[in-house]
């Protein structure tokens, strides 16, 4: 089972300095900066996912990418400009997230096509629209209980004709990438039924979107549902879904591909697991930066807290925590000055506690990743884009280290 | 009593507490109208945090406003420490200090009645207490906070600066002057990129990044055989009809994404810039050298949208063939009756249709008639 890791601009900057936080001043975004491939040894991934979205924008938004960047995106082709090593796979699809709310798709069949053909692109998947409700009781309705909300199968016989409608262009056109259909359903049966459709249009390569907010239990009925009706030839993709402990029982259902940007975001948007042990995950520990820091600066601005004393204690955290790694400075002294600095910039959750656990286990001695080995304990400091993405970056590299595990001990995935 | 100090220009005698020193200073006193005395004197930066303190803006519950200052801010301050940190550091600019009634004047010859004279020497004596809270400093810092700061933290030996300072009333006048020296106008952007090409030594870094863009700007706009002379409009070329601003952006992108990233030397950048706008000017003569009003192609929109399909043309040529004038003429010929820069419509297909003069500086409609451009090229021209 392959992993496929989604683009979203997620780069490192190697000129940045850990003890100054300067950068270089001639540094230039992207092109000096290092994705993920770049960053370890061997890539912790077998390919990327590119959104058109990201790359353009879709419907109001400007994407993520400079107009340059975009520009030279479609010219250089996504391989190159993601500096892709060899080997790697690259998936393209439309990015129906950023437009949910909408009625429609703002993107056409052809808009998406384009995209994926001039920027070169292994696979393309077809334009869909998301259903955000999903009941499995749907299926098998009782009196009295609700229909399914008509919004939900306008959506997916729209999907269904616009994979309709892209197969055929693709065909048309002889395009060279190979395209997918997206499925999208409201319970197991509407997958089902979704996926025979496109089936029959001739697609080899199938996405089931709309996953992401379900159980992992809801998401083996859907495929219990769905792969009696496949043939042999047809592989099946989960959109957004890392579910490392299922990897077995998915693979078991057709599921030949999966992508996920959850390991790098939970390094900074989670609450208590930010960082990737080999047993557990732990929290990262929170040193805000003064300046940045919105909750500080206006407590700061209303005089409620002396800047002077936010920046001494900064400055005191960080040192502690560089002694602490060097194994100059307590454990016990270094929670009492994050505590110290925890209460001025007013954060009512206390980590004590967790962080006890994480500097007495100390994961990141242990790991052999190229982020830890060159970081330190910078790793699990929740602190400013070039920290937090790094540490992402390594949750990254132990999720795929995990998989290949995974693969390895069964042979058939 | 007096004990002379090695510090440039400062002498300290001890008083009869024990940890209270008064800080002497040769200074300069003169009037400014009625009752208004301001003294001018020099200080080691590293010494001006003993006598002086920032009086931070907050409110508290019964009181009301208090102090009036904002906080430090962290970039600026690193910014102004790293230029002191550079080889050879200037800081013309005096720090404005209010002070309390226990700072005095001693004028060197009291008996000295002279009318005409402005001003007069003498030595400002200026009370420091060691280790006393912030609030019982005999001064506040009314202009200047973050190059205080940024002295304080700098990683020199020290450095002299330049004080004014004013003996207030009260919190109302260190208030009244607060808002006088910061409620300036900051200097336009476009004078200050017309600067950059010829300043020496570091600046901040996002005028850095701005001076090289800025310099080619300027040699387009005034060399002798660039299609654009004369045309860019700055300060001090006020009739030019291109916003500097579209220059530079256009030159931005290029420079960091596109062609003109391929090269380091300045004149061959500047070879296939005025070769490829030649042959704009050659391909589109009537929308050339109008104004942004009467012709989309010197607008925003235009020039950046131009600038990109430089670096696609070049990107499509570069491996192959010179980037002659022949070689851009000829890719942008066939796209001459797809564009109307001065009439007519814009179809940007399916229900997007915008009027030729709708066609606005603004990031959709740059991205729009960018995306549109680059389209057509590769349709009528890359892959016919």
């Amino acid at each position: 089972m392959k992993f496929f890791f989604p683009d979203s601009q997620d780069l490192v900057d190697p000129s940045f300095d850990f003890d100054t936080e300067k950068r270089k001043e001639t540094r230039i975004r992207q092109r000096d900066d290092l994705y993920a491939h770049e960053v370890f040894e061997k890539p912790p991934y077998d390919g990327m996912l590119v959104s058109m979205a990201i790359v353009h924008g879709t419907g109001g938004s400007t994407g993520r990418y400079t107009l340059g960047q975009q520009r030279r995106f479609s010219v250089e082709g996504a391989r190159e400009f993601l500096r892709l090593p060899k080997g790697l796979e690259l998936i393209g699809d439309c990015g129906a997230f950023t437009y949910v709310k909408e009625p429609v798709p703002p993107v056409s069949v052809e808009q998406v096509a384009r995209f994926y053909e001039d920027s070169g692109f292994d696979y393309g998947a077809s334009v869909d629209h998301i259903i955000l409700e999903y009941d499995p009781q749907w299926d098998r309705p009782l009196p009295g209980t609700k229909p399914v909300p008509e919004d939900c199968v306008r959506r997916q016989e729209l999907t269904i004709q616009l994979a309709r409608d892209f197969q055929k262009l693709c065909r048309q056109q002889k395009v060279r990438f190979e395209p997918i259909g997206i499925a999208q359903g409201w319970s197991p049966k509407s997958y089902s039924k979704a996926v025979s459709a496109l089936q029959k249009m001739g697609y080899k390569y199938i996405a089931l979107g709309g996953l992401v907010p379900l159980k992992s239990t809801e998401i083996l009925q859907v495929l219990e549902e769905v792969s009696p009706k496949l043939r042999p030839s047809t592989g099946l993709h989960l959109f957004g879904v890392t579910r490392l402990d299922y990897v077995k029982e998915f693979a078991r259902h057709s599921v030949i591909s999966f992508d996920s940007t959850s390991p790098l975001t939970q390094a900074f948007k989670e609450d208590r697991e930010n960082y990737y042990g080999p047993e557990r995950k732990y929290p990262a520990i929170r040193v805000p930066q003064v300046d940045i820091n919105q909750k500080l600066k206006n407590r700061i601005l209303s005089g409620e807290v002396s800047q002077a004393e936010a920046f001494r204690l900064e400055r005191e955290c960080l040192e502690a925590l560089r002694d602490f790694d060097r194994r100059s400075f307590r454990r016990l002294e270094l929670i009492e000055v994050l505590n110290e600095y925890q209460q001025l910039y007013g954060s009512t959750r206390n980590y004590s506690a967790d962080y006890e656990i994480l500097l007495k286990d100390r994961p990141w001695k242990e790991c052999p990743c190229a982020v830890c080995r060159k970081l330190g304990i910078n790793v699990v400091i929740f602190r400013g884009a070039e920290r937090n993405r790094r540490r992402g970056f390594h949750n990254v590299y132990v999720t795929y280290k995990r998989l290949k595990h995974i693969r390895g001990k069964a042979r058939t995935l | 009593m007096a004990k002379a100090s090695t510090k440039a220009g400062v002498r300290r005698s001890r008083k009869k507490t024990a940890n209270e020193l008064l800080l002497r200073v040769p200074a300069l006193e003169f009037n400014q109208g009625k009752d208004r005395r301001l003294y001018s004197f020099a200080v080691d930066g590293k010494e001006l945090h003993k006598f002086c303190t920032i009086s931070r803006v907050s409110r508290n519950d019964s009181e009301g406003l208090s102090g009036y200052q904002r906080p430090e801010v962290v970039s600026h301050i690193v910014q102004i420490r790293e230029y002191l940190e550079s080889e050879n550091p200037l800081l013309p600019n005096a720090i404005v200090v209010a002070f309390d009634e226990s700072v005095r004047f001693k004028p060197s010859s009291p008996n000295s009645e002279n009318d005409k004279a402005i001003s007069r020497t003498g030595v400002l004596e200026i009370p420091v207490k060691e280790g006393v809270l912030d609030a019982l400093k005999p001064g506040w810092i009314v202009d200047g906070q973050q190059r205080a700061a940024a002295l304080r933290d700098a990683r020199v030996e020290g450095f002299p600066i330049c004080v004014v300072g004013f003996i207030a009333s009260g919190l109302e006048e260190q208030r009244q002057q607060f808002i006088l020296v910061n409620a300036t106008k900051p200097l336009p952007k476009g004078l200050i990129y017309e600067l950059l090409p010829s300043t020496e030594g570091k600046l901040p870094i996002a005028l850095q990044r701005r001076r090289y863009p800025a310099l080619l700007s300027e040699r387009l706009n005034f060399d002798d055989d660039s299609p654009m002379q004369g045309m860019i409009r700055t300060p001090t070329n006020g009739t030019g009809v291109i916003a500097d601003n579209s220059i530079l952006k256009m030159l931005e992108n290029s420079l960091t994404d596109g062609v003109l990233y391929l090269y380091d030397d300045i004149e061959e950048q500047l070879d296939v810039l005025k070769t490829f706008w030649s042959a704009v000017k050659t391909v589109f003569p009537d929308a050339w050298g109008e104004l942004p009003r009467k012709s989309r192609l010197m607008h925003g929109a235009g020039i950046v949208a131009m600038g990109f399909l430089m670096d696609t043309i070049a990107d499509r040529h570069r491996r192959t063939k010179a980037l002659t004038s022949k070689v851009f003429v000829n890719d942008l010929e066939p796209l001459r009756d797809i564009c109307h820069w001065t009439e007519g419509y814009w179809e940007f297909g399916a229900d997007n249709r915008l009027k030729w003069n709708e066609l606005q500086n603004v990031p959709r409609h740059i991205q729009l008639l960018s995306n549109y451009l680059l389209i057509q090229y590769r349709e009528l021209v890359w892959k016919a």
